[in-house]
């Protein structure tokens, strides 16, 4: 590895637009807008940051000369596509990092839901069927809160935030009845649903959870916040759900339960939480900042792959809906 | 007295389709075509078999014959599209060695999907891209590196009669993603390839092995025996299929030598240590099981062969539509 190489690294990049004569990379803070050429050279270097490549390749793989290499990473840099490594901060505070986290949550989520599925669904090419896959995937989800809820108070160190969670356990545990009465409005018994079993996908958002929880609490903490972060306010949801009930004809009956569940989390302040919980942190290492920046990063894209598993399986008519388990005997 | 026989239901994943007078019933990989008069009789009792009514009851139902409906029912469930419910059937036991085929034969079934995955053709005929190629890679070597975790949970909760399996199983797979590793250093510093992270869905298989291997010793090899169904590749057509696989791979991208060099070094592993035969010694070793049991290992089985087909949609899907890789976790700055 040569001394740039261990030196630097990429930025995370959250779109890149294509235009006639340059294009655009949006960054959290910025767009940055390459030539062609050079969004090209971008490209390579940052294909050989990681890689076990010498300068000598890179210099080959841009028709640059080495000299100029240097200079070329040192510009990338300064546009804030790179980063060096030892400008990272040693320790950071609770709020520090509270900071950093609600600096970048715009972004993430809308990595999150950036998946076709939602164009798909508000561009009225999708289905009621989706919508109630969807729906009863989100049941699965609320109610597999009690696998990882009460492990992350089980698992935690310190009282104070032990009891925070403990509070936002109490006040979550069983919101997996709104959804119920949803998908009862779309004409589903209660033991059709109770019984059946979440695509894998789903049943992967609780089971990392579960892995967060016993990680680290604030690992866990991130990953929730990055979800309530998707309930903030009417605004952010209300436009889908009004829009597939008119597409898809969606009756009242089955949205008012999932409009009264997103303005409970609203009235409960959850999106707050993390906030509270960071204030009781007096320090975090790099390290550890590290380890819980990457799981609410890893959360989003497990989202992004939850939507991807619901949209392919229930796009397929004939997949049952809902999923009963397997029983060898009536199987 | 409502008999063992009494309750016939057509199975839930068998379909029926009738066009001039026939029935065709298809159920797993069987296909029972009805003619004639039995073709009539089946249309006519489909809707009763259900399961909550007796032959009796259905016969008197439709103004047939119980011997007439019993005759059919029973050459139905001869080939396995109608089962015969009875409260009987949660006591009744089957034997390590007879859930042994049971699952067998399932999990083959469950995994067409699998095989039919289209990231395996994109690879053969150079279609998939570079990022597609490499995560496939990586994403093998977090799956068989994630043996640390499902493997020694499995060992350090294992039942008494599983113990020895598993601890031997644990000890002779546990050095095997060094295998994969060692291909990947041929591309990426040894340090970003420790550090570096599995898609979610490969998280979700190892995550889901874990979590059955905390619960049920039992369930969680009858998951783990689907993904080794996938890798032992003793039998003579699929080894040769797997042989062109990584011709056509290395034809297409010459830079994954190493890794497919790394790939058939771990499947001439794992065959050197006969890991085909380990269900079959561990389903001779178990008490027999119980209905419940044996519906909740083949409910891990079935699972863990979504989590494979999720395995490969994420390196399909999601290195199709973000390119990065190696993944590296975050840090304070890379956001």
């Amino acid at each position: 590895m040569t001394s740039i190489q261990e030196r630097y690294r990429a930025r995370r990049i959250y779109e890149i637009t294509p235009g006639n004569e340059a294009v655009g990379l949006r960054l959290n803070d910025r767009v940055v807008e390459l030539g062609k050429q050079e969004f090209d050279w971008y490209g390579k270097v940052a294909a050989w940051l990681p890689s076990v490549r010498g300068l000598a390749d890179l210099s080959g793989d841009l028709g640059m000369d080495e000299a100029r290499v240097p200079k070329f990473i040192e510009a990338l840099e300064k546009a804030g596509l790179l980063y060096r490594l030892d400008e990272t901060p040693r320790t950071l505070t609770g709020l520090e990092f509270h900071q950093r986290f609600s600096s970048v949550l715009g972004s993430w989520l809308s990595e999150a839901f950036a998946h076709p599925f939602w164009e798909r669904m508000m561009s009225g090419k999708g289905s009621a069927r989706l919508f109630t896959g969807w729906l009863i995937e989100l049941y699965h989800y609320t109610k597999n809160a009690n696998r990882h809820m009460p492990l992350s108070c089980a698992y935690g160190h310190e009282k104070p935030i032990k009891q925070l969670r403990a509070k936002h356990y109490a006040e979550e545990w069983n919101h997996y009845h709104y959804f119920m009465k949803s998908l009862k409005a779309l004409s589903f018994t209660e033991p059709q649903i109770a019984d059946s079993v979440p695509l894998p996908m789903t049943l992967a958002l609780s089971n990392f959870m579960r892995q967060a929880a016993r990680e680290d609490i604030l690992a866990y903490s991130i990953c929730s916040a990055v979800l309530e972060g998707t309930t903030t306010d009417r605004k952010t949801y209300n436009p889908y759900y009004e829009k597939s009930a008119e597409l898809y004809g969606i009756p009242k009956a089955a949205v008012a339960p999932i409009y009264a569940h997103l303005d409970l989390d609203v009235q409960y302040q959850h999106s707050d939480l993390f906030h509270e919980i960071l204030e009781k942190v007096p320090s975090l290492s790099a390290e550890r900042a590290s380890r819980v920046l990457d799981y609410g990063h890893q959360l989003v894209e497990h989202i992004w792959l939850w939507t991807d598993n619901i949209e392919k399986y229930y796009q397929v008519e004939s997949n049952p809906m809902p999923r009963a388990p397997f029983d060898a005997l009536l199987d | 007295m409502t008999t063992t026989r009494d309750l016939p239901m057509l199975k839930r994943s068998a379909t029926v389709a009738k066009h001039n007078g026939h029935v065709v019933i298809r159920h797993l990989d069987e296909e029972v075509t009805l003619e004639g008069a039995a073709a009539q009789l089946f249309s006519k009792m489909q809707p009763q078999l259900d399961g909550t009514a007796t032959l009796d009851a259905i016969a008197g139902k439709l103004s047939e014959k119980p011997a007439r409906l019993r005759a059919l029912a029973e050459q139905l469930a001869s080939v396995g599209v109608v089962a015969f419910l009875s409260a009987k059937d949660d006591a009744a036991l089957m034997t390590g060695l007879q859930f042994y085929d049971l699952h067998k034969d399932r999990s083959q079934y469950w995994l067409r999907d699998v095989y039919a995955h289209p990231l395996w053709e994109k690879i053969v005929t150079g279609k998939a891209s570079r990022a597609q190629v490499i995560g496939f890679a990586f994403e093998k070597y977090h799956y068989i590196e994630g043996a640390f975790e499902h493997m020694g949970i499995a060992a350090a909760n294992a039942s008494p009669e599983m113990m020895p399996h598993l601890a031997r199983h644990f000890i002779e797979e546990y050095t095997h993603g060094d295998i994969y590793r060692k291909g990947l250093r041929s591309l990426f510093p040894d340090d970003l390839v420790l550090r570096s992270q599995p898609l979610p869905s490969t998280r979700a298989l190892v995550n889901y092995l874990s979590e059955s291997a905390q619960r049920s010793s039992f369930a969680y090899y009858a998951g783990n025996e689907v993904l080794q169904m996938t890798e032992n590749t003793s039998d003579e057509k699929a080894g040769s299929a797997v042989d062109e696989f990584y011709a056509a791979m290395r034809k297409h991208y010459p830079y994954t030598d190493k890794l497919i060099d790394s790939f058939i070094a771990h499947t001439k592993a794992d065959q050197k240590l006969g890991h085909a035969d380990a269900f079959l010694h561990m389903c001779g070793s178990v008490p027999p099981l119980s209905r419940r049991e044996v519906n909740d290992a083949l409910n891990v089985a079935k699972n863990m062969a979504e989590h494979l087909l999720l395995f490969m949609d994420g390196i399909d899907t999601f290195y199709g539509a973000f390119a990065t890789v190696p993944r590296l976790p975050c840090d304070p700055l890379s956001e």
